[in-house]
């Protein structure tokens, strides 16, 4: 120990070294553990029933001995039996009311079975008669009376243990755990208290490494500001030492939920299975439950809680927040006032109606309610922190920063927090363009560039979905681009590392801008697009759409914007499909919430779309908003889709095979069998093709085979016998036509006619090649090249219109358009190619706003043709094309002014 | 960098306040190639600017080219680019242009860093960046460009550099080792004065510099790469390349802006009419306005700024319609 840690009122200044002197004589080992000899190893391990079967012995071999009792009362509670505990405990106090060790076992154990005013006359008893373990039960008493909702009382407890600490009275583990936890909740006052904690955890492992409470406690302390990093190393230490410590496999559970993982809720279940009983792992998997809105197992799983400790306020919020997003006002009503009066200032209820609705798209809800919890206690920085990030996510950004800069005043080392608001601070160098119904936000190093196309798209998809949503949602609608991915996640998640292009928060939306990937990795406009499509989802539904609904529609609408845009089918989804890993219908939303592999995010997106259009298909469009109002309404998957939809799940599911049978059986078959696997990822990529000594033999075998034409089609190209790979490349696209990956027979096929000479069928391929790929840069631009040598400028200009969208900062690719427009006539075009290649800033920045001003005298538009010409001639004021511009705007009728000089 | 003052006197001990006024004198050096795809480009870049320099006026008979294979072109090339050759031909060129005149050296190539000092390959000895200072320390011409358009060039900034004269280096250190395509750019920038930002008719040094840079920040970008190079520019003397240097202010790039290959201001009539010789004066009045204007945006309200540069401008096109109008027939008549 270095230093005393700050109480907010205590005899701060002991001597460091007399601290460290006392600490110096602490031995990490309990001497009761010696006593309790294996027992105690056995549940230090883990090995509880045999821990309990050992105590038992002893305490049968020995029924006067304390140690023995408190071992077997604390190993009995590991695996949740707090009633036997308790009643074992109880008894053998009223015969020992002096024994040592009981009454922080017995008090603890009736605290989790909520009897709170007996474990607090025990634990207190063990304060007031200087107990042992006086120090943790006053961590537990502090904690109990934060429960009632007397603050006053916690803080009293807190602070009596820091003066502990600074008398050099915690030196052991527990004592070293306790204090640390009462500088844990005493951060709320004060947040410097925080690092105290950590210090006094540090201490606690240094005392005894061993002390698997204490790497617990840290290791969710880190958690609780988002350090997941420190977070996991802390509870896999933990677990090294207990591998079915309950408490350890839940904070490793919490640490893969925050890190996005799949396994969370099988990892919260390995701690129920060592503690049934153990009510925060119950309240963990019911808050999953509730992020998969799967209502009623949430609830199931909260009134499980409930039976070890019908108190437990967590446990009722769990319960009301399920009631609350099931739409069922009154039931929710009912358990907010039965929290409110057993804890007037719970803001916890609030927080976690807050976290249940952003699990649930409901910011708008999630944002009110963070202000809610600090109405009830002003010193919860979770809820000033909640309203905040969720006032950013609905576009309130000044009253989402002020809140969130009040969280991180009370909650420094918020992560999250701190990222936000850093981000937040540099939108001053982001520029702000307005359409009619958007608002585009962009880095000022490509705002200019961006603005007017991410408009013109936006605009153009929201005349599009307002009829067909039959909805027109609230305007403005925000689209913030983010030039870094970084940036991008950290307002999307407050960290960085997500792997997503695009968030919808309803009104706002926000994503990857084209610099913040590499060139053809994905497809700016597609994305913006999708995510407008789920603002209209999520207008219809109210923000009740399941992901599954809204990413399939999302899917779907990217398909009509555009040829190519959308998700399509990959060797990845055939190979899925072939094998039978595709979800049955009512599973879907698993496949986006809870997938089991990573890819299966990326399939569960195509098969939605898939369900979607097929719904469109046979029942129409108009069902699909009947099912986005039935989601309104609070009803399940499975009612709405036996609703709307007339049949059966199990009818739906056969319906939708037949679907994909009728749309790709061909494909599939061609696909072959199982070799064929691709490598993980699917999309546009590649596929694995058979060895090449049999290439030919396999290719004129088996001419139904895809892989094995292409791969022979490969093979002869690579071998330059290209005129002879023509039939079999031909054959492998017939096969699969939706097959784009870089080896696609389509693009073989074009590079061969072009270099032959025949351009009509190049340009045929590749059109069909880019009516399925949305994100070759280089094949539009290649297109556009045969197109406008095919004499067809249309067309030309079409394909580069589109590489915009893939990539828009290639100064070439303006330039090129910019020429097509002026041959074209097309006055507006070349305005707006002129117009992107000054916002590129090109070294030569006269001659583009030169060029741009002559751009917009051509269009009839004098006032912007001057100001762009003085913009020109302020950088070059000898330029004399751009001086003569000036003149003949200034004397249109002169034809480039006579006037005389002065 | 040096401060403001520095550079000041700087630029009057260049004689750039009246630029032009001396001969320039160009020596193109092209090194090894180490095969026939970089000796092409090498070579195709040293016409580049040897064209340049021809067109902005400087005499042929003050351009010198030195390659590593003269036979590829005997009618434009000189002789070889060993050392030896290159010592002779500056020491001839420095004697001909004298204390007034102005000397470029143009050198493209591979540079390596052998024992650490770094040298441009040639066929035979390198020649190191020591043994040019050297070389240059006994030359006549006070102002003297330098420009080493070879990998790991960067550290002939710190060893050429000196007042009067202004260094360019394709890299900033000997570490980026990868073929540079600075040169390229460089020299293209020259070619029908593509690279004259400021429309004044001329490329400067830091108009070829900008060019470059800004070239080859694009290639890069465009092909997605990491970029392995990062031209320099030193021109004040103080032996600290910049990567962004700047027309006004303190620091690299002042002198620069001020240094044009050739003459072009001489293709002018000298013997212009009274009126024309009067417009012209007024143009360059109305030039100086514009100039101070400019420097006093800051201070301005924009509204204001853009007023007042309206009025000077439309002034300024107008005389130099009248001067186009007026010179037209000269011209024609010549």
């Amino acid at each position: 120990m270095i230093a005393p840690i700050a109480g907010r009122r205590s005899q701060r200044g002991l001597p460091a070294l007399l601290l460290s002197a006392a600490l110096a004589g602490a031995c990490g080992v309990e001497a009761g553990a010696q006593d309790r000899g294996g027992a105690a190893d056995l549940h230090r391990a883990g090995r509880y029933v045999e821990a309990i079967a050992a105590y038992t012995a002893l305490v049968a071999g020995d029924p006067e001995s304390a140690e023995a009792r408190a071992g077997w009362g604390a190993a009995l509670a590991a695996v949740g039996r707090y009633r036997q505990a308790a009643e074992g405990l109880e008894l053998f106090l009223a015969e020992h009311p002096d024994a040592p060790g009981i009454r922080l076992g017995l008090g603890t154990a009736l605290a989790e079975l909520g009897r709170y005013a007996e474990a607090e006359r025990v634990l207190g008893a063990e304060v007031e008669h200087r107990g042992r373990d006086r120090h943790a039960a006053r961590a537990e008493l502090g904690r109990l009376r934060l429960l009632a909702g007397d603050r006053a009382a916690a803080v009293a407890h807190f602070d009596a243990l820091i003066d502990a600490y600074n008398r050099g009275e915690a030196r052991r583990a527990p004592e070293l755990v306790a204090v640390a936890a009462a500088c844990r909740h005493l951060g709320a006052e004060d947040p410097q208290l925080f690092k105290d904690a950590l210090r006094a955890f540090d201490e606690a492992i240094a005392a005894d490494p061993g002390s698997i409470e204490a790497r617990v406690a840290l290791g969710e302390l880190f958690l609780e500001k988002y350090n997941g990093t420190e977070a996991r190393g802390e509870v896999e230490a933990a677990l090294a030492l207990n591998p079915r410590h309950p408490g350890a496999l839940l904070a490793l559970a919490r640490v893969l939920h925050f890190e996005g993982a799949y396994a969370a809720m099988e990892q919260a279940k390995r701690s129920l299975e060592t503690n049934p009983g153990f009510v925060p792992a119950r309240i963990f998997t019911a808050q999953l439950l509730l992020e998969l809105e799967e209502y009623e197992d949430a609830e199931a799983e909260a009134r499980r809680a409930l039976e070890t400790n019908p108190r437990s306020l967590e446990a009722q919020a769990i319960l009301a927040a399920a009631r609350y997003l099931q739409g069922d006002d009154v039931g929710f009503r009912e358990l907010e006032d039965v929290v409110l009066a057993a804890n007037p200032r719970y803001a916890d209820f609030y927080n976690l109606l807050a976290d249940a609705c952003v699990r649930n798209r409901l910011y708008r809800e999630a944002a009110d309610f963070g202000l809610r919890a600090v109405e009830l206690d002003p010193k919860s920085w979770r809820g000033w922190g909640l309203a905040g990030l969720n006032q950013l996510r609905v576009g309130e950004i000044e009253s989402g920063r002020a809140n969130l800069e009040r969280a991180f005043l009370g909650d420094p080392y918020n992560v999250w927090f701190k990222n936000t608001l850093d981000l937040i601070d540099t939108f001053a160098r982001y520029g702000e363009h307005r359409s009619r119904r958007f608002t585009v936000i962009a880095h000022e190093s490509e705002d200019e560039l961006l603005a007017p196309y991410a408009l013109a798209l936006a605009e153009e998809a929201y005349d599009a979905l307002a009829p067909r949503y039959r909805i027109e949602p609230p305007t403005p609608i925000r689209l913030e681009l983010y030039p870094s991915h970084a940036d991008f996640s950290v307002r999307t998640i407050g960290l960085a590392g997500m792997g997503a292009l695009g968030v919808c928060f309803g009104s706002v939306i926000a994503q990857d801008s084209p610099r913040a990937r590499p060139r053809g990795h994905f497809n700016w406009g597609s994305t913006l697009w999708h995510e407008l499509a789920h603002t209209f989802a999520l207008a219809v539904s109210e923000h009740r759409v399941p992901r599954w609904l809204t990413e399939g529609l999302s899917v779907l609408e990217e398909r009509r914007a555009r040829p190519g845009w959308g998700d399509d089918l990959s060797p990845y989804f055939l190979a899925a499909w072939r094998d039978g890993e595709l979800l049955p219908v009512a599973e879907l939303n698993n496949g986006f919430v809870r997938p089991t592999s990573p890819e299966q995010i990326g399939l569960s997106y195509y098969q939605a779309s898939l369900v979607v259009e097929l719904i469109e298909r046979d029942w129409g469009f108009e069902t699909l908003l009947a099912m986005l109002r039935g989601y309104r309404d609070h009803r399940s998957t499975e009612e709405v889709l036996r609703q709307q939809l007339g049949i059966e799940l199990e009818e739906f599911d056969r319906r939708f095979e037949t679907f994909l049978e009728e749309s790709f059986g061909s494909a599939k078959t061609a696909f072959g069998p199982a070799q064929a696997r691709p490598e993980e990822g699917g999309g546009e990529g590649s596929i694995e093709l058979p060895d090449r000594s049999d290439l030919e033999t396999a290719a004129r075998e088996q001419s139904g085979s895809f892989p094995a034409q292409l791969s022979w089609g490969l093979y002869l190209v690579s071998e330059d016998r290209a005129a002879e790979a023509v039939p079999f490349l031909e054959r492998a696209r017939d096969l699969y036509p939706q097959y784009v990956g870089p080896d696609s027979p389509y693009l073989l096929l074009a590079r061969i006619h072009r270099e032959r000479g025949d351009d009509e069928k190049a340009a045929r391929e590749l059109r069909s090649f880019l009516a399925v790929n949305e994100t070759d840069y280089e094949s539009r631009l290649l297109l556009a090249e045969i197109e406008e040598e095919l004499g067809d400028v249309g067309a030309a200009l079409r394909a580069l219109e589109e590489a915009i969208y893939v990539y828009p900062l290639d100064l070439e690719l303006h330039r090129r358009m910019a020429k097509l427009y002026a041959e074209s006539g097309d006055a507006t075009g070349l305005v707006r190619a002129r117009s992107a290649l000054v916002a590129l800033r090109p070294t030569d920045m006269a001659q583009a706003l030169y060029d741009l001003a002559e751009a917009h005298h051509a269009a009839g538009e004098p006032r912007e043709a001057l100001r762009q010409v003085l913009r020109a001639l302020d950088i070059a004021p000898a330029f004399g094309a751009a001086q003569r511009l000036l003149l003949r705007l200034h004397d249109p009728a002169g034809g480039g002014g006579a006037g005389e000089a002065p | 960098m040096t401060g403001r003052g520095a550079a000041v006197g700087l630029a009057v001990l260049l004689g750039v306040a009246a630029p032009g006024a001396a001969a320039t004198h160009l020596l193109v050096v092209s090194g090894l190639g180490g095969d026939e795809t970089y000796s092409a480009s090498f070579h195709e870049w040293s016409l580049n600017m040897i064209d340049g320099a021809l067109a902005a006026g400087v005499p042929l008979s003050n351009v010198m080219y030195l390659a590593e294979d003269p036979s590829r072109d005997e009618r434009r090339i000189a002789g070889d680019s060993r050392k030896a050759t290159i010592e002779s031909t500056l020491r001839t060129m420095g004697d001909g242009a004298g204390a007034d005149g102005e000397l470029w050296i143009v050198i493209f190539g591979h540079g390596s860093a052998r024992g650490g000092e770094a040298t441009v390959n040639l066929p035979g000895p390198d020649l190191s960046g020591g043994e040019l200072a050297a070389i240059l320390d006994t030359l006549p011409p006070r102002r003297i460009v330098v420009v080493n358009a070879s990998s790991a060039s960067g550290e002939f900034v710190r060893l050429l550099s000196a007042p009067g004269r202004a260094i360019v280096t394709a890299t900033r250190s000997v570490t980026e080792r990868h073929a540079p395509v600075f040169g390229k750019y460089f020299s293209e920038s020259f070619v029908d004065n593509q690279a004259d930002l400021d429309k004044d008719g001329r490329v400067s040094l830091l108009e070829a510099f900008e060019y470059a840079r800004a070239a080859v920040e694009r290639f890069f970008e465009g092909d997605q790469r990491l970029r392995t190079e990062h031209a320099l520019l030193d021109d004040d003397g103080d032996g600290r390349g910049s990567m962004t240097p700047a027309p006004a202010g303190e620091g690299d790039g002042v002198v620069a802006s001020r240094l044009f290959l050739g003459d072009r201001s001489a293709i002018q009539a000298a013997d212009a009419s009274p009126e024309l010789r009067r417009l012209r004066e007024r143009k360059d009045e109305l030039e100086e306005r514009i100039a101070e204007l400019r420097a006093r945006r800051g201070s301005l309200e924009e509204g204001l700024y853009l007023e007042e540069l309206e009025t000077l401008l439309l002034d300024l096109a107008r005389t130099n319609q009248q001067i186009e109008r007026l010179a037209a027939p000269a011209e024609e008549s010549s």
